[in-house]
């Protein structure tokens, strides 16, 4: 294959310089008919690939949304079946070797290599990924045609030993066990590798959630109980101690728990103990396996998460393993944003340890730390944390405050403590879709008319649910998000509903107030003091329309706080539903009663106010 | 009692030999086995089947296939189908859900429940009246 065959780069670079240079290498020396495309950040290269037919990426990792090994994974996820060339001015042997562990075909280091060589690599790598594509399409198809020859297999002995065709006589039943065990082994051998390949390939969607561990491991010991009474191995775990909640995605956790499980029951003595601990750190959460085996030989130490590593070939395969046990765990855990690893155990035999973000930490990222007053909050819905952080970092740019939500659960509670003024939900969360979260906040009074932009994978999919159309939704989006659609969408909502109409803070129980005081502002209507608290922390208004009811028992601690960002004085109307007199730290001056006249009349009162808000502050009481 | 009938198609004869005996488990099923989907597609119209079990990788006419062709034939549509299949990835498990399919069954399968499996998968008993 040649350099013709490749039609498209895409350049990844925020240097300009090296664009220049890198063009104009191209045009003096690259082949006609190859065009060299470029972007100058991760997203927008993400966007791009989504968008465009790209032959190879040509990746500086030092971007502005994302550095290193962070900024390979993410490219490599959009694009996982494109040859990737990381080209670097930082020479880092060890960096190098993660880079193409990471799913690279080659780092290249500037101003070590010339044109001829970068195109040269160019062509290489092209050819490497071709190559590990098709070593990657052989091994599915292998494993899946296996598997046909082995569903007559292990069917037949299955029925077989189920007596299903009569009771067997002895010495039969005994052969056809070995027969039947080592069939179930290949079978689990040709899973393995699957999963194996599923997620080097990227294939495998991971979904977020918060994981109590300790019942995680309980639930893998129950699964693994009758196969360590077959070692005659007893497990043991206090499932009592400290709740340690991880975010993790359970199933897959739980894959990597049993795996550990195991191994350490496969390699104890027999009538031994296999002891396993969750431990709660500062930020994370440590789970460790001890096993009182022979303990992992030195030479073996480096290859223990390789694929197909086994310590003692003949001793492991005696033990019904794969060899791949251990890979999978590593694979997994990486992808939970965790770390695994092992050590000699004192006294003998050897402690495996998984450590994982805990949920608490994750939990204290979800606020955003750094808000300035003033700056409008919005709460971003997503359980992809990198994803959020990614989107976080981009809006804080952008002069936005951004607030996580996980889950549907979360986005609730969040959406009640705190008035953000605009919701970015994506559809997919662990705990429902967002299409009903949405439904759940236009239900609530004070998001009945607040800016919401949907962003999904798949954006049609949750446009043509039903109830859609009635949401309100200013837009969907497709993810990667495109800043330059999302900003000005955000800019705009936000401008909306800070200028133009005035926004009035009305504290009553009674929702007919609202809708009259609607026709002449925003009206955020709250239904106790407390929450009239929340609502002015988040947002400024213009006005407060207080029910005397709930003013008079809270007003000597409502009213100092009744300030907008900038420190003015709230002006304040006192609406009466009895035309009763009122506390003496409000200035009395009319009460009415509820009625149609009243309201009538309250709405004019309020419009006069307002009319005159920014001449004198008063508080008035009808 | 009467009988559920159960209308298996799979290219490979040797998995549909087993799969017949794992059905026969059932004292109630009555099994009936397609080596094609063009075949399944005739069959399934003639003897009108409680529920057919579907091969997805088969030549000529595969699973999916196979199943978009019951549901446009108004005698066939209406009859629920369960895909038994080495190929699981979730992926092609949506994609399967997504053409209609009531379910999915893995491949290798445990032959002593596969019964109790695929009943799970049948529609609630008709209500027979007397002739």
């Amino acid at each position: 294959m040649s350099l013709k065959a490749i039609k498209a780069i895409l350049l990844i670079e925020d240097n300009l310089a090296d664009v220049r240079l890198l063009r104009e290498m191209f045009n003096d020396h690259g082949e006609h008919g190859t065009t060299l495309m470029h972007v100058d950040c991760v997203s927008a290269a993400e966007k791009h690939l989504a968008e465009h037919a790209i032959d190879i990426i040509l990746l500086d990792p030092g971007l502005p949304d994302a550095q290193g090994l962070g900024s390979i994974r993410r490219i490599h996820a959009a694009a996982p079946r494109l040859p990737l060339v990381v080209l670097t001015s930082l020479d880092d042997e060890s960096l190098a070797e993660r880079t193409l562990q990471e799913g690279a075909q080659d780092y290249l280091v500037k101003g070590q290599i010339e044109v001829r060589g970068i195109l040269r690599a160019l062509r290489y790598a092209t050819e490497r990924k071709r190559l590990e594509r098709l070593k990657d399409e052989f091994v599915s198809t292998v494993s899946h045609e296996l598997r046909t020859p082995l569903t007559s297999i292990s069917g037949s002995l299955g029925l077989l030993m189920g007596n299903a065709a009569g009771n067997l006589p002895r010495p039969m039943e005994r052969l056809l066990a070995i027969a039947y065990n080592n069939c179930q082994r290949l079978v689990r051998l040709v899973s393995d590798i699957l999963d194996i390949e599923k997620m080097e390939a990227g294939r495998i969607g991971f979904n977020f959630s918060r994981v109590a561990v300790r019942s995680l491991v309980a639930q893998a010991i129950e699964a693994n109980r009758g196969f360590a009474e077959g070692y005659g191995v007893r497990v043991q775990f206090d499932e009592a101690g400290i709740a340690a909640d991880v975010r993790a995605d359970p199933d897959r956790l739980l894959q990597v728990i049993t795996n550990l499980l195991s191994n350490a029951i496969k390699f104890s003595p027999a009538a031994d103990e296999v002891s396993v601990a969750v431990e709660k750190g500062i930020n994370t959460v440590r789970l460790t396996v001890r096993d009182h085996g022979p303990g992992i030989p030195v030479d073996f130490k480096p290859l223990i998460f390789e694929k197909f590593a086994q310590a003692d070939a003949g001793d492991a395969r005696q033990k019904g393993g794969t060899g791949l046990g251990l890979s999978i765990v590593k694979q997994i855990v990486d992808r939970l944003g965790g770390e695994v690893g092992f050590a000699d155990a004192d006294g003998g035999g050897t402690i495996f340890y998984v450590q994982l973000p805990c949920w608490d930490h994750v939990a204290s990222l979800a606020l955003d730390h750094d808000a300035k007053p003033g700056v409008p909050r919005i709460l971003l819905c997503e359980d992809d944390l990198d994803t959020a952080l990614v989107l976080r970092e981009q809006l804080r740019q952008a002069g936005f405050t951004t607030d996580f939500a996980y889950s549907v659960g979360d986005a609730l509670t969040r959406a009640v403590v705190t008035q953000y003024q605009a919701i970015l939900v994506d559809i997919h969360l662990p705990d429902g879709d967002g299409v009903s979260l949405i439904v759940r906040l236009r239900a609530l009074p004070q998001y009945h008319d607040t800016s919401i932009i949907v962003i999904s994978a798949d954006p049609s999919r949750g446009r043509d649910d039903l109830r859609s159309s009635r949401l309100n939704v200013i837009d969907w989006l497709k993810k990667p998000v495109d800043l330059n659609r999302l900003l000005p969408l955000l800019a705009k909502s936000i401008a909306h509903e800070a200028s133009g109409r005035p926004r009035i803070l009305h504290v009553d129980e009674d929702d007919s107030v609202a809708c009259a005081l609607g026709a002449i502002g925003d009206v955020v209507t709250v239904n106790s003091i407390a929450a009239a608290k929340n609502a002015l922390k988040t947002s400024d208004f213009d006005l407060a329309v207080l029910d005397v009811a709930l003013a008079k028992g809270a007003s000597p601690d409502l009213l100092p706080e009744l300030r907008d960002s900038k420190g003015n004085v709230i002006p304040v109307v006192v609406f009466s539903a009895k035309g009763a007199r009122f506390a003496s730290d409000i200035q009395v001056q009319t009460a009415l009663a509820n009625s149609h006249t009243s309201i009538d009349s309250l709405v004019a009162t309020v419009r006069d106010r307002l009319a005159s808000r920014r001449t004198s502050p008063v508080r008035e009481v009808l | 009692m009467t009988d559920i009938r159960i209308l298996l198609v799979d290219d490979e004869p040797d998995v549909r030999e087993v799969v017949d005996v794992s059905l026969g488990l059932d004292p109630q099923f009555k099994t009936r086995a397609c080596a094609s989907g063009a075949d399944a597609l005739i069959t399934a119209a003639e003897w009108s089947p409680s529920i057919i079990l579907l091969d997805v990788m088969m030549p000529l006419m595969d699973g999916p296939t196979t199943l978009a062709n019951l549901r446009k034939n108004p005698r066939t549509a209406h009859i629920p189908v369960v895909f038994l299949t080495a190929r699981m990835r979730a992926d092609e498990i949506e994609q399967y859900t997504s053409l209609g399919a009531q379910g999915v069954l893995s491949k290798p399968f445990d032959p002593m429940t596969l019964a109790a499996s695929v009943r799970s998968y049948l529609p609630p008993l008709p209500v027979h009246h007397a002739p």
